[in-house]
């Protein structure tokens, strides 16, 4: 008997790109040959999806990872959302089964495959955000599906003109085969444009601007065109901070005040995130219920680098608390933060980075200038490796930043790792304190059990 | 002893040098007393020879204390006494790396003073007329600690406590343990006279080739360092690195009085607690416990590992002195035992080196060679300590495979001269990559492990060579064009 639905992955972010075909699937792996490198992009089971039948067709494995089509078009990643069941006679005593939902399984309910009701509602709330006009919302509505035919997410705002909308991408509910009996849902993401306003984004600007898609926001109608942040005090809306301030696109213009402010050009986007809802009436006359979140940004560029501190950071902090069971404590896992930095240490001007006023409040110089040229820090972080494949238990805890020490702007403090680097805050990026948790525990496990080397 | 030290060292000594009778029946023995300088000896030479006497002391006591910190720990220690075992190795290792600290910034005073480095020490069996309790290798006993502090203590201590530990210090040493702090005292009395010591004779310029906090004080906040152990911080884990640049006399003085402080110190603020203090607090709670609470405290390394298979010295556990070195007969982590050697001489042949070069600025992309052989060092200090944990998993004797383990042998290299040219200076780090190299194959080849530590640091190594040729061009003048 199922119990409840699950969409899984429960947080999908799909990638632009306005290639035909999606991207496929790939794995991101260490090469065993060389440890010490940065990781490679294999290829991996990818599942072709016929848009007309909207069935599975084939399960392949690519010969060569291409981010690009014969055009040179980006491939947009497209993720499939899987619908999973809870099912077992032990469901209330906490023995469940989640397992996947099949045709099989919706047989056993007495119910089909055209009984899941699916419903899309995903946004663009990037302008409302800034401007507090709830008329600037970007919203796509699928309302309520069956079929496994393709469902645009057409984007509509009341401050559009009339008529214009952004296309967000599609999504389809794949029809299950006897080959493929599960149930999944796939979100394609829009091809990543840029829209622009229906007047001239400056008086000395080309119009239309060759660089936006379409001029859909009617200037005439709401306030994001020419719209600039930290309004005059007295202002009815206040804007939502964010750091650094005024990411937006615009001139710079001087006010009357004497400060310089960015003036929008009323550009939108076609990045969305919203929620994949499904239902499932069950013969004995239940309703099952689930959603699960999509979302959409550029693609990746550096596909085979980690960041390295990661949204799935932060979700597995708040999904399992800040300090890590002993027994989570891994050499892999330690090594997988050393390997993430030195990643991240290829794809900085770390010398320039070691100066930037804008990083560190200060012109002074945060490590020693002969330090931080990239080859040294690259070296570095492969000797930490190297040390951490030796079952050393790791020693560099005392170099972490602190949650804390985030704002810590003395130089010191500037020295800690991760370095040279800024959070979504705008302060010092620190880890989680479940990442340090973790590099902590592994150094006193170390301490009390026998040598016992890595194979 | 060794004439050619301790004929200069009596004024340290602080005592009249005997004359001994050389003819039966002669006149009966006499002393005659010391002169600063030492005669031979200019007053800038004599600094010079204190200061090279220094470093081979920081040096020595630095390793020994590493050693003490590797044994602590192990499956055995009960779970009551983890949290302090953690922090007695915290509290080890940290004075390890400040003792680090004084060996560089004495490094700096010579190099202020014109006179060449020292980054030799004494090796076993041990031969150093100051410091006469000898380089010995060992897990931490209440009886070793209690030459680490004789070594560490202040002037004038001398309460019942002091009475006591001087005698557990005597009785495993077989002598009196000198105060390291002597030598401190006399070098600031000579580096302060001008008369012995000109103010021309300190180099304001040589500051760009010294240690610099900034380039190697990573991980010690200055003032702040942290520690490994998070909520269970103890604020008198918190200490200074000290690694001081000379410039001129005033800075030479402030350097050597911040050293033999940060050693010797007494009644200092808790979080400047000094090494003697520090160690005199592991000493109280060690001598709280009892002979088998000690013993679970730390892992069974051999004292005095070598690879040195025939020495003289060589004993069995049955009949050690406190002189004797353990061979590694296990073949297996004599490999392991020879790498680490080879390291530890990557990483002083790296430190040494890095003094003949002057600071730089780094261009991106450019790997300045100063800046890339700090990072080499520390990357051998990592190394070391991989290999001292691999080599404390391994039988020291494989006929004895629950016997004692090895440990990490700190044997010197013959010689830690620099070649006189830069790319002779690059050729020498590329030979020791070569013998790493045999060593990693060989070990690889009788089923070592762990193997993935030994494939990530041959790859290291590959790249490590394939930068030689470029930090080589970058620290060598293109050659003079030929004669038209």
């Amino acid at each position: 008997m199922i119990h409840e639905l699950r969409i899984l992955p429960p947080l999908a972010i799909a990638r632009f790109g306005s290639a035909a075909t999606p991207m496929d699937n790939y794995d991101v792996v260490v090469d065993p040959d060389e440890p010490l490198g940065y990781r490679r992009l294999v290829p991996a089971d990818t599942f072709e999806l016929d848009v007309d039948s909207g069935e599975i067709t084939r399960v392949f494995k690519p010969d060569a990872v291409t981010f690009v089509d014969e055009g040179d078009r980006v491939r947009p990643v497209a993720p499939f959302l899987e619908l999973w069941a809870l099912t077992g006679d032990e469901q209330l005593t906490g023995g469940g089964v989640l397992e996947p939902l099949t045709i099989a399984l919706l047989q056993e309910e007495g119910a089909v495959v055209a009984d899941l009701r699916w419903h899309v509602q995903v946004s663009n709330l990037k302008v409302v955000r800034r401007t507090n006009d709830r008329d600037d919302r970007v919203i796509a509505d699928t309302d309520e599906f069956s079929g496994h035919d393709r469902r645009p997410l057409v984007g509509r705002c009341e401050n559009f003109v009339a008529g214009k909308t952004i296309g967000f991408g599609h999504v389809q509910a794949v029809r299950p085969t006897a080959a493929h009996p599960e149930v999944r849902l796939r979100f394609t993401p829009a091809a990543g444009l840029v829209y622009g306003s229906n007047r001239a984004a400056a008086p000395d600007a080309p119009f239309p601007d060759p660089n936006v898609a379409d001029a859909v926001y009617d200037a005439g109608r709401g306030g994001w065109l020419g719209y600039r942040d930290f309004l005059p005090s007295g202002a009815a809306s206040s804007p939502n901070p964010t750091a650094p301030g005024e990411i937006y696109a615009g001139r710079r213009v001087r006010d009357p005040d004497g400060r310089r402010r960015q003036v929008s050009f009323g550009y939108l986007d076609d990045g969305c995130d919203g929620l994949v809802r499904v239902t499932l009436a069950t013969s004995d006359g239940r309703t099952l219920r689930t959603f699960g979140r999509v979302g959409s940004g550029p693609p990746t560029y550096a596909p085979d680098a980690g960041p390295i501190r990661s949204v799935a950071d932060e979700l597995e902090q708040a999904l399992l608390g800040p300090a890590v069971e002993p027994a989570e404590a891994t050499f892999e896992r330690v090594e997988e933060i050393v390997r993430r930095g030195l990643e991240s240490v290829r794809l900085m001007n770390t010398a320039g980075w070691n100066v930037n006023p804008n990083l560190t409040g200060s012109d002074i110089e945060i490590m020693d200038p002969s330090l931080v040229d990239v080859v040294a820090l690259t070296n570095l972080h492969q000797s930490l490796l190297v040390a951490l494949r030796s079952g050393a238990a790791p020693w560099f805890a005392d170099v972490l930043r602190e949650p804390e020490e985030a704002g810590d702007m003395r130089p010191p403090a500037r020295r800690k790792m991760p370095a040279l680097m800024r959070g979504a805050d705008g302060e010092l990026l620190a880890l989680t304190r479940r990442q340090i948790d973790l590099v902590r525990t592994l150094a006193r496990a170390g301490l009390f059990t026998d040598p016992e080397p890595q194979p | 002893m060794i004439s050619r030290i301790k004929r200069h060292l009596w004024p340290v000594l602080g005592e009249p040098i005997p004359i001994r009778p050389q003819v039966r029946g002669g006149p009966p023995p006499s002393t005659i007393e010391p002169e600063t300088p030492p005669l031979e000896l200019s007053g800038r030479d004599y600094a010079i020879f204190l200061l090279r006497l220094a470093a081979e002391i920081e040096h020595g006591l630095m390793v020994q204390y590493l050693f003490a910190a590797y044994s602590l720990g192990g499956p055995q220690v009960p779970d009551a006494q983890q949290a302090q075992v953690q922090r007695w190795q915290e509290t080890l290792l940290g004075v390890a790396k400040e003792e680090m600290g004084h060996l560089v910034t004495v490094q700096n005073v010579l190099t202020a003073l014109g006179g060449p480095l020292q980054f030799n020490r004494e090796d076993y069996p041990h031969d150093n007329v100051l410091y006469e309790s000898g380089f010995r290798l060992q897990p931490l006993t209440l009886r070793s600690l209690a030459t680490y502090i004789c070594a560490e203590s202040p002037k004038n201590w001398d309460t019942p406590e002091a009475r006591e530990i001087k005698r557990q210090a005597k009785v495993e040493t077989g002598a009196d343990v000198n105060r390291v702090g002597r030598l401190y005292e006399e070098l600031i009395t000579v580096i302060s006279d001008p008369a012995l010591v000109a103010d021309s004779t300190f180099n304001a310029g040589s500051e760009v080739f010294q240690a610099s906090w900034d380039a190697w004080g990573r991980g010690f906040r200055q003032g702040l360092p942290g520690t490994q152990s998070g909520e269970d911080r103890d604020p008198r884990d918190e200490h200074e690195l000290v690694i001081v640049t000379v410039r001129d006399r005033a800075s030479a003085i402030d350097a050597l009085e911040q050293v033999g402080e940060q050693g010797e110190g007494f009644d200092s603020p808790e979080e400047d607690a000094s090494h003697f203090e520090r160690f005199l607090e592991i000493y109280r709670a060690l001598a709280a416990l009892s002979d088998d609470e000690r013993a679970a405290l730390v892992r069974r390394l051999a004292p005095n590992p070598t690879t040195h298979l025939d020495g003289s010295d060589v004993a069995p556990p049955g009949e050690r002195t406190p002189t004797s070195t353990t061979a590694i007969s296990n073949p297996q982590a004599r490999l392991w035992a020879h790498l680490f050697n080879v390291r530890y001489r990557k990483l002083l042949v790296s430190l040494s080196h890095t003094f003949e070069l002057a600071a730089e600025r780094a261009a991106a992309g450019t790997g300045g060679p100063r800046g890339a052989l700090i990072n080499r060092a520390f990357a051998e200090m990592y190394n070391m300590r991989s290999i001292a944990g691999v080599l404390a998993g391994l039988p020291i004797d494989d006929a004895a495979p629950g016997g004692e383990r090895a440990g990490p042998p700190f044997q010197m290299p013959y010689t830690l001269m620099l070649p006189h040219d830069e790319p002779d200076r690059w050729r020498l780090h590329r030979d020791m990559l070569d013998a790493s190299a045999v060593l990693i194959e060989r070990i690889a080849a009788t089923g070592g492990a762990p193997r993935a530590y030994l494939a990530a640091l041959a790859q290291a190594d590959e790249i490590e060579r394939g930068q030689l040729d470029v930090l080589n061009a970058a620290t060598t003048p293109p050659p003079e064009p030929p004669p038209p």
